[in-house]
């Protein structure tokens, strides 16, 4: 069937509305219910006067298109809802790129300045106009949910590719920051750990972002083939048991993708935003900063602008930040969980880009995959959280339990004298499973701390997959026998009940479980 | 962390002890004890500077003190009040002199 085209021109508003419907009319008499195509390249501006023409006209004739429509005219069939209602075309404007500076660089196109307050998001791939389409929504959907970042205003042709146009003022991104201001590191570990934290405490609603789980789980089944079957079936059990997780994760966030703008930390590139455990997120932050250079320090001075110790240094005082600890064994155990996921990433994402085809490829999946292994070998579970340390019950980390524990505590205002005997619970207890619990072999413990208010009670679990055991059968010492009399051992345990309020004891899924409750 | 002061004159032994008294360096006092108790009949120890006794520590104290039962005396002073408490919920009070 023909259609029928029918130019709009000028400005159409309520003083000519009713000469345009006429013409309009005019035009098709005769023509039957046939598809029009509205061509608004000379329309400059439309009142609600002529929107009303347009709509009366899609009665009549539902197969309605309006095409080359500027950007101030979209901006206007945008807000009125017209762009749902029927199909509309934007007429691109050409921009050129060349020459012009690069300021961040994603997963699917790399940004540019093109004058002082605008800048161009230009897709890789050619037909992005559904991917522009996606990181629109998705970056409405964050400003909604209160993340600040940058919404396109404008769909461009550069070249043969799409791009979006965005105002950014005045911008550096953080990788431009460390690279030519290196004394701002912990300020820019700060605001970039902040920005981070908010996010991740952002729940989506649901059905609205994809689920990064999906994601990762299929890399992992991709490791199958490519991993001893034992190490294999591990880490794809391991990302199975991480719980979903409705709360938002950027997917990208790497310190080219922060800005700083006008006083404001914006974050840009959202298409990869999604939802899922934290966990995904310090994986991909984990290859940017150190994994994708760690065979070629080279790769992150081309990337991101500055050195690989610049980028360690970033990262470990990123991690460190979000954990809101000083604990190296903490900070350890996030990492390694952190690289698990990073190295399953990169391997996939090598092999499936011909990586063994080349010298440098195959020594990097050599590489990675050697120490996907060795973390396979010693790590049981991807999750974690901030008020958990999970350690190698072994004395020589009782040092660094107590440090956890006491910082957990910092917030809680306990007296010196409680937490003196918290401490000295802790050493007991720990002390406990680090000799008994897995003897003669060796295995792992989980502390948790808790601070519940009004009343204030401190509450520290500790978890170990030892020997079913239950310390308080034991019948407590005599405390009244003489020197000689008495047994050399036996009062640790006591001395935690003794100092503790509470302490109590179960044995659950395969885990011994105690808790001293201590009450502020 | 912990700090041992020795000073040994004929038969009478001064350990003063400085830091923390627990699992990780109980063993390091319990190897001093054991180079320099043969012949001595009086040891003192001085808790002036010690914030912490675990378990681990009133072990080696309960050893120290057995030992000394059967060759001389044996007191602890300068004890702080996080550590008394210790002493007297665990019944070491009566076990030891302190002073």
């Amino acid at each position: 069937m023909a259609e029928a085209k029918i130019a709009l021109t000028g400005r159409i508003d309520s003083n000519n509305a009713p000469r345009v419907e006429q013409d309009m009319l005019g035009q098709l008499a005769g023509l039957g219910q046939v598809p029009v195509v509205l061509d608004a390249q000379e329309l400059q501006y439309i009142s609600s006067a002529g929107l009303r023409v347009i709509l009366r006209l899609k009665k009549n004739y539902p197969d309605l298109t309006i095409t080359n429509v500027n950007s101030e005219v979209y901006e206007i069939l945008e807000m009125t809802g017209f762009t749902e209602m029927m199909t509309v075309e934007k007429a691109y404007r050409v921009v050129d790129v060349a020459g012009c500076e690069e300021i961040g660089r994603g997963a699917n196109g790399t940004i540019y300045r093109i004058d002082q307050d605008n800048v161009v998001k230009v897709y890789n791939n050619a037909d992005a106009l559904e991917d522009i389409q996606h990181e629109r929504e998705v970056a409405r959907l964050a400003l909604i949910l209160g993340i600040p970042t940058a919404i396109s205003y404008d769909v461009v042709r550069v070249g043969e590719s799409y791009g979006s146009v965005f105002e950014l003022l005045n911008a550096s991104s953080f990788s431009k920051i460390l690279a030519q201001e290196p004394e701002k590191m912990d300020w820019c570990v700060k605001e970039y750990v902040d920005l981070l934290k908010k996010i991740h405490s952002t729940v989506v609603p649901a059905g609205k972002l994809p689920d990064l789980k999906e994601t990762v789980l299929d890399w992992a089944r991709f490791m199958l083939d490519y991993l001893p079957e034992e190490a294999g079936k591990k880490l794809v059990a391991m990302v199975e048991a991480i719980p979903h997780d409705d709360h938002m994760i950027h997917g990208d966030y790497h310190t080219k993708n922060v800005m700083f703008q006008n006083d404001e930390v914006l974050l840009i590139d959202m298409d990869t935003l999604a939802i899922g455990h934290p966990i995904f997120e310090l994986a991909s932050m984990f290859n940017a900063m150190i994994g994708y250079s760690e065979m070629n320090p080279e790769q992150i001075i081309a990337f991101q602008g500055f050195d690989a110790e610049t980028g360690r240094t970033f990262w470990r005082k990123s991690l460190a930040e979000y954990l809101n600890t000083k604990n190296e064994l903490k900070i350890q155990e996030v990492e390694n969980k952190a690289r698990i996921i990073g190295y399953t990433r990169m391997i996939r994402r090598s092999i499936r880009r011909k990586g063994m085809e080349t010298e440098q490829g195959r020594a990097e999946i050599e590489h990675w995959t050697g120490e996907l292994l060795e973390l396979l070998a010693r790590v049981d579970t991807l999750m974690f959280s901030r008020n958990e340390l999970e350690v190698e019950a072994i004395e020589e980390n009782l040092e660094q339990v107590q440090a956890f524990v006491d910082e957990q505590l910092e917030a809680a205002d306990c007296s010196p004298k409680s937490q003196m005997q918290i401490g000295l619970a802790v050493e007991e207890i720990f002390v406990n499973i680090a000799r008994y619990a897995y003897a003669p072999e060796k295995g792992r413990a989980t502390v948790r701390v808790e601070v519940s208010d009004a009343p204030v009670v401190v509450t520290i679990t500790f978890m170990d997959h030892g020997q079913p055991y239950d310390p308080l059968a034991k019948e407590d010492p005599d405390v009244t026998l003489s020197a000689s009399e008495r047994a050399i051992g036996g009062l640790g345990i006591f001395i935690a009940k003794k100092t503790m309020d509470n302490v109590l004891y179960e044995y659950k899924d395969g885990q011994n479980i105690l808790k001293l409750k201590k009450n502020l | 962390m912990l700090k041992i002061n020795k000073n040994v004159e004929a038969a009478k032994a001064v350990i003063a002890l400085e830091g923390r008294l627990d699992t990780v360096t109980a063993p390091e006092l319990e190897d001093d004890l054991l180079a320099i108790i043969d012949g001595i009949t009086e040891l003192v120890l001085d808790f002036e500077k010690l914030d912490y006794i675990s378990s681990a520590g009133l072990r080696v104290l309960l050893s120290a003190q057995k030992t000394m039962n059967k060759q001389g005396t044996m007191k602890i002073v300068h004890v702080k009040d996080v550590i008394m408490d210790i002493f007297e919920m665990t019944g070491f009070l009566d076990i030891l002199t302190v002073e």
